[in-house]
């Protein structure tokens, strides 16, 4: 697994990725969903399948000697590894974005504790519905990833529309108050739980259909 | 690497798409031998290859390198073989110095050595981009990384299609090195009939997704006979025997069977050679 991880990042690795990363400033925006700082690194997966297609990716690791289910596992690998990085880094801005605007964000979710256990739940949807349709051919990327960030839009305007309307969401999640501290960790650790489960349930899906293709 | 061992194993190996079946497809490759899989194009070569390595998935039938089945032991068996589907056209943007950085990782018995060597006798320059590389220097480099791993099988789909004469013969020169030297032994499809009059052992034969032989190629050969002359001469029984029979301007000429120039009596027999037997043995279809 360990030589598999260092083709991916050596060979594999789109250098937007790391580039996307840098959207974490996004949070600095005064008035702004924020949800689009972490959307980003999504394009950045989407367009390391591209490189992949154009590079002969799947072609050049049939030829190693490692399992097909291998190479499934570090693609995901480091597709968590992108994802994780992409809420670490925007953890400073959120810190921040706080204290040098301590003003209330008018076009969406604070950068708070609660949006990252939200973030969590977007990046779980992406992992979901992309990987495993892109695995069912392992050429057909285009189709997976509109579908991916329709559903990750569905996803954030059901959530923003909720904790707007609401007003016990609205005082307990949309908000820098720390009173609301437990709430929001709660969020946090159901929005991290969510993208555990449901990414290693993408993993297994992924991994049945990329067994059974042709190549 | 000793002589007459058998180092693969295909057996009764099925596989139907829509348009296309595989058929029953059988054969063996001994160590130490050069094996040249032929066919016209669209008659499952690459098919039959990719099932034995597992990319395409067989319905029926089994696989086994050194003894053991491609299904349960993958793993262990690509670090002892290695297979190219033409040249190297992955990465195409990368150093070769970097490729081979991430490709000899995964194998137990990659030698520095011994690549270092091969980049120098293939005057490869790890610093260029594979796509820098002619089609030849692609084969030559997809060879230097299988050969320093020590692949004891090379699995090579078409290595010499798009080549120029001259490349063409350098690639087969190294097989025949390769081969001679015991490093490795060689199975490689190829629709050019020249390849295997030049390196080839034995002769795979597929046809319609069905095996149509698979022996020595002298013997192969040896088995058929050009047959040329007049209408005349040309009677329902010899044209029962013949395979391909072309008839042009009062003259006709075919293949036979040598074991039946018995019933081709005051016949022109001359001996045939790949080309001849596949372009007749086609032409029957």
């Amino acid at each position: 697994m360990k030589n598999l991880l260092y083709k991916e990042f050596k060979l594999a690795l789109h250098p937007t990725c790391y580039i996307f990363l840098l959207m974490a400033f996004m949070l600095l925006i005064p008035n702004y969903p924020y949800y689009v700082a972490f959307f980003y690194q999504t394009l950045g997966i989407f367009f390391i399948f591209v490189g992949g297609q154009a590079n002969n990716d799947v072609y050049f690791t049939t030829l190693l000697p490692v399992p097909k289910r291998a190479t499934v596992k570090a693609r995901f690998g480091v597709i968590i590894i992108m994802e994780l990085a992409q809420i670490a880094v925007s953890i400073p801005f959120a810190i921040l974005r706080n204290i040098l605007n301590p003003l209330e964000n008018q076009a969406g979710m604070e950068a708070n504790i609660a949006l990252f256990g939200l973030v969590f739940i977007m990046y779980a949807i992406f992992n979901m519905v992309f990987l495993p349709m892109v695995y069912k051919t392992a050429f057909k990327i285009g189709l997976p990833y509109v579908f991916a960030c329709s559903a990750m839009a569905i996803f954030v305007g059901v959530a923003e529309l909720l904790i707007q309307l609401i007003p016990a969401l609205k005082t307990t999640l949309d908000t820098l108050n720390l009173r609301y501290l437990p709430q929001q960790l709660a969020v946090l650790s159901f929005g991290i739980l969510v993208f555990l489960l449901v990414t290693t349930l993408a993993y297994l899906k992924s991994v049945t259909r990329f067994e059974k293709i042709d190549l | 690497m000793e002589n007459k061992r058998e180092i693969l194993s295909v057996k009764h190996l099925n596989k139907s798409y829509d348009a296309f079946k595989l058929k029953n497809v059988s054969l063996t490759l001994q160590a130490g031998s050069i094996m040249g899989f032929i066919g016209r194009n669209g008659a499952g070569k690459t098919t039959t290859l990719k099932s034995m390595v597992n990319l395409v998935h067989s319905d029926t039938g089994s696989v086994e390198f050194f003894g053991m089945d491609i299904k349960t032991h993958e793993s262990e068996i690509k670090q002892r073989i290695s297979f190219a589907f033409g040249g190297v056209d992955y990465y195409l943007q990368k150093k070769l110095g970097t490729i081979t950085n991430v490709y000899k990782r995964f194998y137990d018995q990659w030698d520095e050595k011994a690549y270092e060597d091969y980049l120098k006798q293939f005057e490869l320059n790890p610093n260029k981009n594979v796509k820098e590389l002619s089609q030849g220097m692609r084969v030559k480099y997809g060879l230097a990384l299988a050969l320093s791993h020590h692949a004891e099988i090379l699995i090579l789909d078409e290595p010499t299609s798009g080549l120029d004469p001259v490349s063409r013969d350098e690639i087969l020169n190294i097989f025949t090195d390769v081969v001679d030297s015991k490093q490795a032994s060689i199975l490689f499809s190829t629709h050019i009939t020249s390849d295997l009059d030049k390196c080839a052992d034995e002769i795979t034969y597929i046809k319609n997704g069905e095996i149509l032989v698979s022996e020595e190629k002298d013997t192969f050969v040896d088995s058929y006979r050009l047959v040329e002359g007049s209408m005349d001469q040309l009677t329902e029984n010899l044209k029962s025997i013949i395979i391909g029979c072309h008839e042009r301007r009062g003259e006709f000429s075919g293949l036979i069977k040598s074991k039946d120039c018995g019933n081709a009596q005051d016949i022109k027999c001359s001996p045939a050679d790949l080309e001849s037997i596949m372009v007749h043995i086609e032409r029957r279809a």
